[in-house]
């Protein structure tokens, strides 16, 4: 159970869909969706970095759109639908880009990667399609410091079914 | 972990007014949160009350009314990257949304909380100088309009009275015949600079042209004087003239130099980026005239 450290001055009922169930309780107004999922319901998939929007690691899909949950108070995901890692393999299986980044190594530490996939399966949602440039502007918002990018790359366009794309577009 | 406060949701401009009169200091406008939760977690912003806007209908409005582009305060920059009506009327703007931040920041973000925060390193107040857009404001004293130009005061500073808010922001297009350029240059997830040129040719002169330049010093600045200098000339002559506008543009843009480069570098890329906008312009642009994109860090740009 989260400890209020500072005692909360409001709470709000909230009704979420994360990962396709459904969860109602009071949140204060403070917290951050971070806090909400890693600390209320112990959903650890999703990793607290820079806590300044820029590094990615903490990236959530509310509504299939991504936000950084470090910066994203709880409340406003009332009666959204909040994706997190832990909601992408369906069951036993695995979604494609998971397979993807396992096949190619798409990490080293493995601390960005929970925020590397779900910013690739919103940028997939998306487009499924997308060309390099378009891959690129769209994850240059998620930073992996031990440098896995051409891993990454190789595996959201395995997963979009352009494995080609990925060595062919970088390099020209 | 953000220190606790209160959250007030009020449904009209009326109430929000109110509620901020009533509580002066201590009450924060709260609208996508990306700058200002920001401030809160590291100490420098102390707010009691959160005055959540995003209730308020007019605020999240995007229509055409066929002179203007009606921008809601609370329109996320996604949507203004992405908008139909704004890449047919405002591909300019379309273009200046795509940068800001990251997809995550432009899905939270909003242009009415990029305007009133006023960092100098911002997108898309530069390219809405050229656009002579029009903000509109609302409080205790009712609704006035004031140009874009003129609600920009300073580094974090802009024309709000207590009370009062931002609630959109009106667009012209670019009249028939101009074309527009924008340019920047990014180090740190915000532009280092930028420019936004429109430009009406004739032949190869510049028959008008507006300029702003954003990030330089405290505030996105029109360059009317540049501008009216630059009127009539053939476009060599025109780049020439800019090449030469340093000290216009040191007295005009108040350069400040910083972590991002000095004050005399600044000068420098802003008659670089000035010559590029403006020959972006031209149909049949340059092969100098690219933007250099959000880049990122390790991503690369292909």
């Amino acid at each position: 159970m989260i400890t209020e450290a500072i005692e909360t001055l409001q709470t709000i009922p909230v009704l979420l869909a994360i990962n396709g169930q459904e969860w109602t309780g009071e949140v204060p107004v403070e917290e951050v969706l971070l806090e909400t999922l890693r600390q209320r319901l112990g959903l650890t998939g999703t990793k607290r970095s820079c806590e300044a929007e820029v590094c990615g690691a903490c990236t959530v899909l509310i509504d299939g759109q991504p936000v950084s949950s470090c910066t994203y108070l709880s409340f406003e995901a009332d009666g959204k639908q909040v994706t997190t890692v832990e909601g992408l393999a369906q069951s036993d299986k695995l979604d494609p880009l998971q397979e993807a980044f396992i096949r190619n190594v798409g990490a080293q530490c493995g601390y960005c990667t929970p925020g590397q996939l779900m910013a690739a399966k919103a940028l997939l949602l998306r487009n499924p399609h997308p060309t390099y440039g378009e891959m690129s502007d769209w994850m240059s918002g998620n930073i992996c410091r031990c440098g896995c990018y051409v891993a990454i790359a190789q595996s959201i366009f395995e997963a979009a079914d352009a494995p080609h794309l990925a060595a062919a577009q970088q390099a020209g | 972990m953000l220190k606790p406060f209160r959250l007030l949701r009020p449904a009209t401009i009326e109430e929000a007014s109110r509620e901020l009169t009533r509580l002066g200091d201590q009450a924060k406008v709260y609208a996508g949160g990306v700058e200002l939760l920001l401030l809160m977690r590291h100490g420098m912003v102390e707010a009691e009350y959160l005055v959540d806007i995003k209730r308020i209908p007019e605020m999240d409005v995007l229509s055409w009314d066929g002179q203007h582009l009606r921008i809601g305060a609370c329109v996320t920059h996604r949507t203004l990257e992405d908008h139909r009506l704004v890449a047919e009327h405002l591909p300019l703007l379309a273009e200046a949304e795509r940068h800001v931040g990251n997809v995550r920041v432009r899905s939270q973000g909003t242009l009415g909380g990029n305007l009133c925060f006023a960092d100098p390193h911002a997108d898309p107040g530069t390219v809405l100088l050229v656009h002579e857009a029009t903000v509109t404001l609302a409080g205790a004293n009712g609704r006035r309009e004031l140009p874009l130009a003129d609600f920009f005061r300073g580094m974090y500073d802009v024309a709000l009275e207590e009370g009062e808010l931002l609630t959109g922001v009106s667009v012209p297009p670019l009249p028939a015949g101009w074309r527009g350029g924008y340019q920047r240059f990014e180090q740190f997830y915000r532009p280092t600079l930028n420019v936004a040129a429109a430009v009406r040719a004739d032949g190869d002169r510049l028959a008008d042209v507006r300029l702003a330049a954003g990030c330089v010093g405290p505030q996105a600045t029109r360059l009317s004087d540049l501008e009216q200098r630059l009127r009539g000339l053939p476009l060599a002559d025109a780049l020439r003239l800019v090449g030469e506008s340093a000290p216009y543009l040191e007295q005009r843009l108040e350069p400040i130099g910083d972590l991002l480069g000095s004050a005399a570098f600044k000068i420098h890329l802003t008659k670089v980026l000035i010559g590029r906008a403006i020959t972006q312009t031209l149909p049949s642009p340059a092969a100098f005239a690219v933007t250099v994109g959000p880049g990122g860090l390790g991503w690369g740009n292909p």
